[in-house]
């Protein structure tokens, strides 16, 4: 690979990250070769009967996930495989939407607030206003889908996972069959299930713990807040996902926004939240800015599970 | 090149803001998306962290005094698939960089692009997908 071409360049990659994708482009590279066998040596008939099978798993088999996946040009690609590192095109995005990333202080329109979100809102915006800077909470769901940055998706067993670029999260879909737990602990990132309405996975998150904002302007989100998300493939570059999010008491009804991703070749990249960098940070630069800095206290929380 | 740098600036303004200032998203300075600055000074320090690196740069203003400015640029993730990386700058490396100046008038400003001691130029990195190009 070009040294030139930082996004394929392994070396600069932390060692766990390199490792990992040097054993998965192994992985790719085996699969290929044995799919080049089957197509040199197996009859037609069988490989047609293998084409039929693959596409009628529940499950997408590895060597077609993964061939289709390395192909750089427009080839077939199994609409039921997300594997991959996703960018977001935000102007992909219809117009007339809210914008979950616009941060310019009134965006138009705004979701359907209950008076109570709106208060909410505003709270939050005037932190948002002055930084957003001083934690390293995880960002939720909604928040890690609209940041500006790709995520990668990877398929395991009985769950699809999600990696965010930015911060790090981790997200578990849990696509088992499984119902939400009786004893279901609210959380940042909640807690969700996969299910497939033909070539669409469907999700549907609970267990919000309010703690962080539904978005990165600071419209709130509450512990009753149920997210769901109809993923699809439009072809092989573009994955579109419907948000649909009903929390009556920030949202006077269930409201939606239609995201893009476009699938890339380059591995994602390492930004863990240090609360050590942030803090020099804003010591090297906002405040010679002359502003407020990290004397902040976060605003617009869901406190419904304190116990105070 | 000019127009490349237009529209790098534009999709990040795009996605930070509809119609207002740019904001950087830390708790950082307000900037002035359209009165682009240029400067030519020498490497104090480069500063390779999240949220945000940094580039500190010693300019000599109208009056022939020099001024440190600090120069933000967005974080490591981003600005390595743009071609950066940690041992990009060496302190006494003179480089030309194309900022978006703090509205507060101080010597801060958000890098747009730098062009290195070798003549190499280099965007401040992409946010997300760029648009089909018209």
């Amino acid at each position: 690979m070009a040294k030139d071409s930082p996004e394929r360049d392994l070396t600069l990659l932390q060692r766990p990250t390199r490792r990992r994708i040097q054993q998965k482009d192994r992985r790719c590279d085996r699969l290929i070769k044995f799919v080049g066998m089957q197509l040199t040596f197996v009859p037609a008939a069988l490989l047609a009967f293998s084409a039929v099978a693959v596409t009628q798993s529940s499950r997408p088999a590895a060597a077609s996930m993964h061939a289709a996946n390395a192909k750089s040009d427009n080839a077939k690609f199994d609409p039921r495989d997300f594997s991959g590192v996703w960018n977001p095109a935000p102007f992909m995005q219809p117009k007339g939407e809210v914008n979950p990333l616009d941060l310019g202080g009134n965006p138009n329109p705004l979701p359907p607030f209950t008076t109570a979100g709106r208060a909410t809102y505003e709270a939050n915006k005037k932190f948002v206003a002055a930084g957003d800077v001083t934690s390293c909470d995880p960002y939720g769901t909604a928040r890690n889908f609209f940041t500006p940055r790709p995520f990668e998706v990877i398929n395991s067993k009985d769950r699809v996972l999600q990696h965010f670029e930015y911060y790090s999260d981790w997200r578990e879909i849990w696509t088992d069959g499984r119902n939400y737990p009786d004893d279901l602990e609210p959380d940042y990132m909640g807690y969700s299930l996969g299910n497939w309405e033909g070539d669409t996975f469907v999700v549907d998150s609970k267990g919000y713990n309010g703690k962080q904002f539904l978005t990165w302007q600071g419209f709130p989100i509450s512990q009753q807040m149920h997210q769901t998300e109809r993923w699809q493939r439009v072809d092989r570059d573009t994955l579109r996902i419907l948000f649909t999010f009903n929390d009556p008491p920030n949202y006077a009804k269930p409201w939606s926004i239609t995201y893009f991703w476009k699938l890339k070749s380059y591995p994602l990249d390492a930004h863990p939240c240090t609360i050590s960098e942030l803090k020099e940070w804003d010591e090297r630069m906002g405040h010679v800015d002359g502003l407020p800095g990290l004397d902040y206290s976060k605003p617009g929380m869901d406190k419904s599970n304190s116990n105070k | 090149m000019r127009t490349k740098l237009a529209l790098s600036f534009g999709l990040l303004a795009a996605f930070l803001t509809v119609d207002g200032p740019l904001w950087a998203h830390h708790g950082g300075s307000e900037y002035d998306t359209k009165n682009l600055r240029t400067l030519r000074g020498t490497v104090t320090e480069y500063y390779w962290a999240n949220p945000h690196c940094q580039i500190f740069l010693d300019v000599k203003d109208d009056s022939g005094k020099t001024v440190n400015w600090g120069i933000e640029t967005l974080a490591p993730a981003v600005l390595r698939r743009a071609g950066w990386n940690s041992q990009l700058l060496k302190p006494g490396e003179v480089v030309t960089v194309t900022i978006a100046p703090s509205k507060k008038g101080t010597p801060i400003g958000m890098i747009r692009k730098i062009v290195l001691p070798g003549g190499k130029e280099l965007t401040g990195g992409e946010l997300g997908e760029r648009p089909p190009q018209p």
